[in-house]
């Protein structure tokens, strides 16, 4: 640190601008990070929650929650399988109105009450509360200000819900998530408007279809899912994997991660080059050190704690930055998370990416010779 | 024997091209004693420097600093061995520009692994003030004369104790007077701290005050003695 901190105060202009650079680029890393766990949480989030360890889909080349369709003996067959918890989930976006005839968009889910995909609420009764029960996201509670003992309306099909709970504020596809017992989510998607007519009762054929399943694998039982996949015909994937079937989730994911990328790997090149420079820059004065008794892992150790300083610097004002600029994303109802998880990976990544290009520099020290001191062979 | 360099000889380039840089050179140099190396351009002075401070490898022949052969290291040796025996003064002084004239003399203790407060700071500050830089310890070389520079690089070359001072045409950047100034202030300290001292120069009216002076024409040895 003794050269490299006398040079860096030397050169505190040039630092300075590196530093500026590293600290928008560290600043537009975390707060893209942000973007993408905001994203992943509007997308996803009522999945994350879902004690599943496995979606079950309509056997497709690529499934997804709002084009698949299972009948009820693919669940049952399921649910016949040793170390498997099976319970059907119907998924639909709908659009919904108030009591008072506000309109709410809502991702409309049909649970079988008491099962393992009911959600847990954090007010409120659950499913079973009601054959009309309708369990909120905490987002619409919040947002639309919907209230227990509120009416919801599906639109088109005019089916009635109560607002029985309120659970935690998941979504999926960017909706808040609203659920219902699964053979009322039948009965408004694949029933008649307005439900049965006056003195008459549906087909039990409508109740006998979801979008698909999920499944709780016990770990210790050794399931063949791909077997049971050709035998049932479904196709099966991880929940994790499923994510990719809401829609939108996977492009939105990709362009952010794609700019975040661009984003290190333009940090990575400006780090490299300026550092590359500087060491061109410093030739001379490396030659002589080197002449004066200097062996290269001295002098690769300075150069890399120079790099190290800029670098650590630099990302702690941006990531405070982004810190600061969060309660503004909030304040404005972004989709926007920040978590120490992803700050720490994002600021780790960063440095580790620059420190990468500033190896091309360090490789440029080693073959310095200190010969050139003497002003020779320069 | 501090400094014993023997049948020097440096080949430069392959094939046809390759030339003859030193041819079987000797010198030879004791504690305390000031030889000064003269020779026209492209007579091998600096190369033979280089050689006798570990900063080129002879194509044969053999260097000892100290009773040990420089030949036998490897590079990190060799870089061990600058900075523990040896001191250079360059030409045009080659100070770092981002150090003061007490930090150029830290560094050097800082490359020897001791610390930069306490006794190499007493030291490096006694050294200033032998060659006359105590009042500029906090300038940076571009605040510093040519003559100052070059009186921080003496300094900073003898900071360790080296038993071997090697200097590159010290006053080729300074008028006649304080080109006299820098000889004399070497010869002294040549002198005072018993360093062996190796000095390459080709002004003749600068040799007056060395031990010993070795000619060197077309890489040979031509002539060797007291100054004339």
């Amino acid at each position: 640190m003794f050269l490299a901190w006398r040079d860096m105060l030397h050169a505190k202009g040039r630092f300075g601008l590196m530093a500026l650079v590293v600290t928008l680029v560290a600043f537009l890393v975390v707060v893209l990070g942000g973007l993408i766990f905001g994203l992943i949480k509007d997308c996803v989030s009522a999945l994350q929650q879902l004690p599943a360890t496995h979606m079950a889909f309509e056997n497709s080349t690529r499934p997804d929650y709002q084009n698949s369709m299972l009948d009820k003996e693919t669940w049952e067959k399921w649910a016949g399988v040793p170390g498997v918890k099976a319970t059907p989930i119907g998924h639909s976006l709908a659009n919904a109105r108030d009591a008072q005839g506000a309109p709410v968009d809502i991702a409309f889910w049909g649970v079988v009450p008491g099962s393992f995909a009911e959600p847990r609420v954090v007010e409120g009764q659950g499913l079973s509360a009601a054959p009309n029960a309708m369990v909120i996201s905490r987002k619409i509670a919040l947002d639309k200000h919907v209230k227990i003992g509120d009416t919801i309306t599906i639109d088109r099909v005019l089916t009635e819900f109560k607002v029985v709970g309120i659970t935690e504020a998941v979504a999926v596809s960017h909706a808040p998530v609203a659920y219902v017992p699964l053979r009322k989510w039948q009965e408004a998607n694949y029933g008649p408007p307005g439900g049965a007519p006056p003195g008459d009762t549906l087909p039990e054929a409508i109740f006998t279809a979801a979008t698909t399943i999920a499944l709780a694998i016990d770990p210790d039982a050794s399931v063949d899912i791909k077997a049971h996949d050709r035998e049932i015909g479904t196709k099966t994937m991880t929940k994790e994997q499923s994510y990719d079937g809401t829609s939108g989730y996977s492009a939105e994911i990709f362009t952010v991660r794609l700019m975040q990328f661009f984003l290190i790997a333009t940090c990575v090149v400006v780090l490299g080059a300026f550092f590359s420079i500087w060491t061109i820059q410093r030739t001379a004065e490396i030659g002589l050190v080197k002449a004066l008794g200097a062996d290269n892992g001295y002098l690769v150790r300075d150069a890399l704690s120079q790099v190290l300083l800029v670098l650590v610097f630099a990302t702690g004002i941006g990531v405070l930055a982004a810190f600061g600029t969060t309660s503004a994303f909030e304040a404005r109802g972004s989709v926007f998370e920040l978590t120490t998880g992803n700050v720490v990976g994002s600021s780790l990544l960063l440095i580790g990416a620059g420190l990468f290009g500033a190896m091309f520099a360090l490789r440029r020290i080693v073959k310095i010779e200190p010969i050139i001191a003497l002003g020779r062979d320069r | 024997m501090t400094l014993a360099a023997q049948n020097i000889s440096l080949l430069l380039g392959d094939g046809e091209a390759q030339a003859t840089i030193l041819n079987n050179v000797n010198i030879h140099v004791s504690a305390g004693e000031m030889v000064a190396i003269m020779g026209p351009s492209g007579a091998g002075k600096s190369s033979l420097l280089a050689i006798c401070g570990g900063l080129r490898r002879a194509s044969s022949g053999s260097v000892t600093v100290g009773g040990v052969n420089l030949g036998d290291l490897s590079d990190s040796e060799l870089a061990r061995i600058r900075r523990q025996r040896i001191g250079f003064v360059f030409q045009q002084s080659n100070l770092v520009p981002s150090l003061t004239a007490l930090d150029q003399l830290l560094l050097v203790a800082h490359l020897n692994g001791e610390g930069t407060h306490g006794k190499a700071r007493t030291e490096a500050l006694r050294l200033l003030a032998e060659v006359g830089m105590e009042n500029r310890a906090t300038r940076k070389p571009a605040q510093l004369s040519g003559g100052e520079r070059q009186r921080v690089g003496i300094a900073r070359a003898l900071m360790g104790n080296p038993a071997l001072l090697l200097v590159d045409e010290p006053t080729s950047m300074l008028d006649q007077g304080r080109g006299r100034e820098i000889v004399e202030l070497l010869a002294q300290q040549c002198h005072a701290h018993k360093v062996a001292t190796v000095m390459v120069t080709h002004d003749a009216s600068m040799v007056s005050v060395v031990d010993r002076v070795v000619k060197l024409v077309d890489g040979r040895v031509v002539s060797e003695g007291a100054p004339t």
